[in-house]
């Protein structure tokens, strides 16, 4: 196997990973040997039938669920090697997050959540940096809101502003779009694609939305746990005809 | 509908043990205390039977004095009284009792046996062949000369003596006296069950003469003849002796039950009552859990009603669940209450002796367990349940909301009468208004706390939340601030967990605040009036007139002193207008016969009065200016301190009508009015006024202060003092400072006792919180995973919960802070406005601070385990959760 993940270009990725649920008859293999990694500075998409692995695929690359095999790294540390704590302060300090929903702690105003991950970790935000971000996201006059009084739409951007203010490594999308109407929704996925794009940010996002997925550089889709074909600068019928392929 | 019930109890089985843990508490308090009640009242009453089994009538006197320490002593009769009563036609046989208290064993340390707790040491008179039962023989024999003495078997093993061994006794009237243990006693044919008092017998001349009572009896027992009726005797010895008092024996023995029940149930008042608190605080966990429930169920009760349930299926499904709590809690509780009898019986044990084992629980109280728990639960649980019917079912559909505090002004309104309505009934009790004031003050405190805990403490909780977050957010980062937030959410949730804690802390504070006002206030009187040295005083007031009467003398003499100044203590019934108006108002709630005088005397107020020396006690208080001069306290006289002459509108020289024990209605006239209240009682007779009417029991010195001559080292005349009293085990010498000490140390003891039991109502809020914050962190679920997902620490998540506790319990602490302070400052001004000049309030602020940082601390505790179950939920379920 010609293994050269090389950790200096990617700033994510996995090597022969797999997860195995439960025993014997009622085995499933959710990850089957996936190698891949994820370039910096580039929009991914991870697309695939329900079931084919995607979701697990990111929460261990994302350090949220632990492989049967197999390793997986963000930058140039391995992930299999942390504790709980390393993990943790890795989730914290390197990666972002952006998720289908509920998202945001209630209790706190949408300033306070997108500085969460700083402020646990003690640190002053870059205030040049938070400026450009909450400039992208378009959220200057909402900061004080807390989430129960923002709208769906502006709950998710607050998600990912929080998700890149804290210049991480790479930031992990688990449906972002999934709960929102399809304006709310392109709007997010615009953001994302000018932090990607003007700001230079990593995003790995899981979708299976073809339109979704048309934002990205790229799509790597998965079936039954293993990577069945990746397309580089996607459009939402070439995401669609693929899909089909896969599915026949 | 039953069955989606009992379904969704059986899945939460821990939610049910967390929720039933307060009312198992006070269950278990309450029949703990009636199962003790049960076991001692039946181990008396067959104790007391058995003393007095063979006696069918007892000829005394019709007059008795009431004691301040203990039963009322009834006036002896004079000896000759015995041949008189057995010329009695039907009398079989007839026995003078000397039984008399004052004298005490002496243990093998020199000190005074037992320390003057436990039961009473009698001094009785051997008779043999007693017709009483508590004298059957059980080793040797009874004592016969007037060295000899016999004693209760337990006694004797407890005090290590032996038969033939010299057993010391501080006698009431004769200083220490050695007597030769002869025999000892018990209970029974065979004398083989032990009474549980100390009785020590000795001749009759002896029994009478170390009791002060020369010549005379305090009963006269008789057995009658057979074939007659114990009603018959009494009959014929009541018409044959006018003069005197007859009972019959069974009367008898339940006169002296009776007795001894009152001392078992002022006991079980007390413990009762913490009992009740501990229910009062459970009533807000429960009602707080199962609000928590009901919110959570929201879309369950919502989809149940969306298929058809009705209303009230919906309120019975959530009333079944208190029923089942409670029935479960009381159960478990009367199983504790067994142990609680059992451990507290054990305690008994230095009191009493306990005969047969602890009582098992009755129908009654396991219907009163069942019936108080269940009504508990089941009301606390009603408004929760209620509140759940008014979920639509359309609820179903949606979102579950996050619960917010109604801040309508309505509510607010309403708690603002209840407090203001609970504050007049406190005002109300503590003026002594209505027939009986502690129930207006209990009812307005239970007023005020429900107004804090459900109104008022809901719209405060956020604010003061945050407040109280911000410092511990400096150092704790965003886990302070979280916390904060989120006991800042939910105010009506936080509010009502913290007043569990509030009620403990309130009455904590209350009793802290009143305490130190005493003591402070005893300790600057003492400062400002006493101008003695030394006091020579007793031991404790068990020992009361273990001063001898030439002590005095021996002092005087001495070369180092200036002064010595008698002090006797006494009681005096006044007879005036205003007592006679008060007598027949009924308006006091304090138990009468405190400080009463005699069952046949005439109604009136009884008051302590102190014998002093006019010549030498102003010499050693300072009793301010005055009106009159010492010099006229003379015969049938009296000095009163201005504040109370002025209350009864009393003038210098005017003649008062009194009432005393031992010589009926007398006059004293005012001859002296003092103008500062010292603490030092009310009215002061000079001695020779004082011994002309009072007990023998009384008259005796009860203190004596000395002053040290100009010049005089004060090592030096203390070293004198305490060879005088070196063979006096129950006097002490004290300096000012131990005097003060000893003043106020019974407050101290009984202030451990009164803590420990409110521990357990703080315990219970604690319990409360914890149950809380499981319920909310099962809420919060979700947010949680969402936390830890961004890069939260589990010791961070831990910190977040725990300090959310530690804020709540100091939330709870403030507000019973508060109250405790505003209650007992009421409560200062009422003592004041009744001893005027005597007491002042004082707030012992450290003591203040150290409850409220225990309560934080307590906090920590409570949200150790919920702290950690929060830090283990698994990150990706977490966040997956509904």
């Amino acid at each position: 196997m010609t293994i050269t993940a090389s950790t200096d270009v990617a700033a994510a990725g996995a090597i022969d990973a797999r997860k195995v649920y439960g025993e014997g008859d009622t085995e499933v293999r959710a990850l089957d040997g996936v190698t891949v990694s994820f370039e910096r500075s580039r929009f991914t998409a991870i697309m695939g039938p329900s079931g084919s692995g995607k979701s697990t695929l990111m929460h261990c690359l994302a350090g949220l669920d632990r492989l049967s095999a197999g390793r997986v790294f963000i930058g140039s540390t391995y992930l299999d090697d942390l504790s709980e704590g390393q993990l943790t302060e890795l989730r914290r300090d390197k990666i972002g997050f952006v998720f289908q929903a509920f998202n945001l702690i209630p209790t706190l105003s949408a300033a306070e959540n997108i500085t969460l991950p700083m402020d646990l970790a003690g640190r002053k935000p870059d205030t040049e940096w938070m400026n450009q971000v909450i400039e992208t996201v378009g959220l200057r006059s909402r900061l004080s809101h807390r989430p129960s009084e923002l709208s769906g739409g502006q709950q998710q951007r607050v998600a990912v502003a929080r998700a890149l203010a804290s210049r991480p490594e790479i930031v992990f999308a688990d449906e972002p779009t999934g709960n929102l109407d399809s304006r709310s929704g392109s709007e997010i996925l615009q953001f994302m694609r000018h932090a990607v794009t003007d700001l230079h940010q990593t995003i790995v996002m899981v979708t299976h939305d073809a339109n979704a997925a048309a934002y990205a550089d790229r799509v790597v889709f998965l079936a039954d746990g293993r990577i069945v074909t990746e397309m580089a600068d996607p459009t939402a019928a070439s995401v669609l005809d693929m899909l089909k392929q896969i599915g026949d | 509908m039953l069955r989606v019930a009992l379904k969704d109890l059986l899945a939460r089985k821990r939610r049910l043990v967390t929720t039933s843990i307060a009312v198992v508490l006070g269950i278990a308090f309450l029949t703990g205390t009636q199962l003790l009640s049960a076991t001692l009242s039946s181990s008396i009453r067959s104790l007391v039977g058995d003393v007095y089994q063979g006696v069918d009538a007892v000829v005394r006197s019709s007059k008795t004095t009431d004691t301040p320490f203990g039963q009322p002593l009834r006036t002896p009769v004079d000896e000759s009284l015995l041949p008189e009563v057995q010329r009695v036609d039907g009398v079989a046989v007839a026995q003078g009792v000397v039984e008399a208290t004052g004298s005490q064993l002496i243990g093998p340390d020199g000190k005074v046996f037992g320390g003057g707790i436990g039961p009473p040491t009698i001094t009785y008179n051997w008779t043999t062949d007693s017709i009483m039962g508590e004298g059957a023989v059980r080793e040797g024999r009874g004592p016969i000369r007037d060295d000899e003495m016999a004693l209760d078997f337990t006694s004797a093993s407890k005090l290590g003596a032996r038969l033939g061994d010299q057993v010391k006794v501080a006698t009431l009237k004769q200083g220490v006296r050695s007597f030769t243990l002869v025999g000892t006693v018990g209970l029974g044919s065979s004398g083989d069950r032990s009474t549980g008092a100390k009785p020590m017998f000795f001749t009759t001349p002896v029994a009478q003469a170390i009791s002060g009572e020369v010549g005379k009896y305090n009963y006269v027992v008789v057995k009658a003849a057979s074939g007659l009726s114990q009603r018959d005797i009494a009959d014929r010895l009541a018409e044959a002796l006018p003069g005197q008092q007859v009972v019959t024996g069974a009367a008898f023995v339940k006169e002296n039950q009776e007795q001894i029940s009152k001392f078992v149930d002022i006991l079980n008042t007390f413990v009762s009552v913490f009992g009740w608190i501990a229910l009062f605080v459970a009533v807000f966990i429960i009602y707080n859990t199962f609000s928590i429930i009901v919110q959570q169920r929201t879309r369950e009760t919502a989809l149940l009603r969306a298929v058809g349930a009705r209303r009230r299926q919906v309120l019975g499904a959530a009333l079944l669940e208190a029923v089942v709590v409670g029935l479960i809690a009381s159960v478990l509780g009367l199983v504790l209450g067994i142990v609680v009898a059992t451990s507290l019986v054990h305690l008994m044990e230095n009191f009493f002796t306990v005969s047969g084992g602890v009582a098992m629980p009755t129908v009654a109280t396991f219907v009163f367990a069942v019936v108080v728990g269940v009504g508990i639960t089941v009301l606390s649980a009603l408004i929760p349940s209620w509140r759940s019917t008014r979920i639509p079912p359309v609820a179903a559909l949606g979102e579950v909301s996050v619960d917010r505090a109604d801040s309508s002004r309505a509510r607010t309104a309403w708690g603002i009468v209840v407090l203001v309505a609970g504050g007049l009934l406190i005002a109300a009790g503590l003026a002594q208004l209505g027939p009986n004031p502690l129930v207006l003050v209990g009812g307005g405190a239970v007023a005020v706390l429900v107004s804090v805990a459900l109104v008022i403490g809901p719209t405060i909780a956020s604010p003061i939340s945050r407040l109280l977050a911000r410092p511990v957010a400096r150092f704790a980062g965003v886990a302070g601030h979280l916390a904060g937030e989120n006991a800042a959410r939910n105010p009506r949730r936080t509010a009502s967990t913290a007043a569990a804690l509030t009620i403990g802390v309130t009455l904590v504070t209350l009793i802290a605040i009143v305490a130190t006002s005493i003591r402070e206030s005893a300790d600057q009187a003492i400062d400002n009036s006493i101008r003695a040295d030394f006091v020579v005083a007793n031991a404790d007031v068990t020992s009361l007139g273990s001063i001898p009467n030439d002590l005095l003398g021996k002092v005087r003499a001495l070369p180092t002193v200036a002064v010595a100044s008698p002090m006797r203590f006494g009681l005096m019934r006044l007879l005036d207008a205003k007592a006679r108006a008060r007598a027949e108002g009924v308006t006091t709630t304090v138990p009468t016969g405190t400080f009463g005088v005699s069952n046949d005397a005439p109604p009136g107020d009884d008051i302590p009065v102190l014998g002093i020396d006019p010549a030498t006690w102003f010499d050693v208080v300072g009793a301010g200016s005055m009106q009159g001069s010492p010099r006229d306290l003379g015969p049938n006289t009296m000095a009163v301190v201005k504040s109370f002459a002025e209350d009864r509108g009393w003038r210098l020289g005017q003649e008062i009508p009194v009432f005393f024990g031992a010589t009926g209605l007398q006059e004293l006239k005012v001859a002296l009015i003092w103008d500062q209240n010292i603490g030092q009682g009310n009215v002061w007779l000079p001695l020779g006024t004082f011994s002309a009417n009072q007990l023998p029991i009384f008259d005796a010195d009860y203190q004596i202060y000395v002053k040290a001559r100009p010049g005089a080292s004060d090592a030096e005349l203390r070293r004198q003092l305490d060879a005088l009293v070196k063979d006096l085990p129950t006097v002490t010498v004290q300096d000012l400072q131990q005097y003060a000490a000893a003043q106020t140390g019974p407050i101290d003891s009984f202030l451990a006792v009164v803590y420990g039991l409110l521990g357990l109502a703080i315990i219970i809020a604690l319990i409360g919180i914890s149950n809380t914050l499981s319920l909310s962190i099962l809420e919060r679920t979700r947010e949680l995973g969402l936390l830890r997902a961004v890069g939260m620490s589990r010791r961070q998540l831990r910190r977040t919960v725990r300090f959310e506790a530690a804020i709540i319990a100091v939330f709870g602490a403030l507000m019973g802070l508060v109250l405790g302070i505003v209650f007992s400052a009421a409560l200062s001004v009422s003592i004041s406005a009744r001893n005027p000049g005597l007491f002042t309030y004082h707030l012992p602020v450290v003591q203040l601070i150290v409850i409220t940082v225990v309560a934080a601390l307590a906090g920590l505790v409570a949200a150790w385990v919920p702290s950690r179950r929060a830090a283990k939920l698994d990150v990706l379920r977490a966040i997956a959760a509904p």
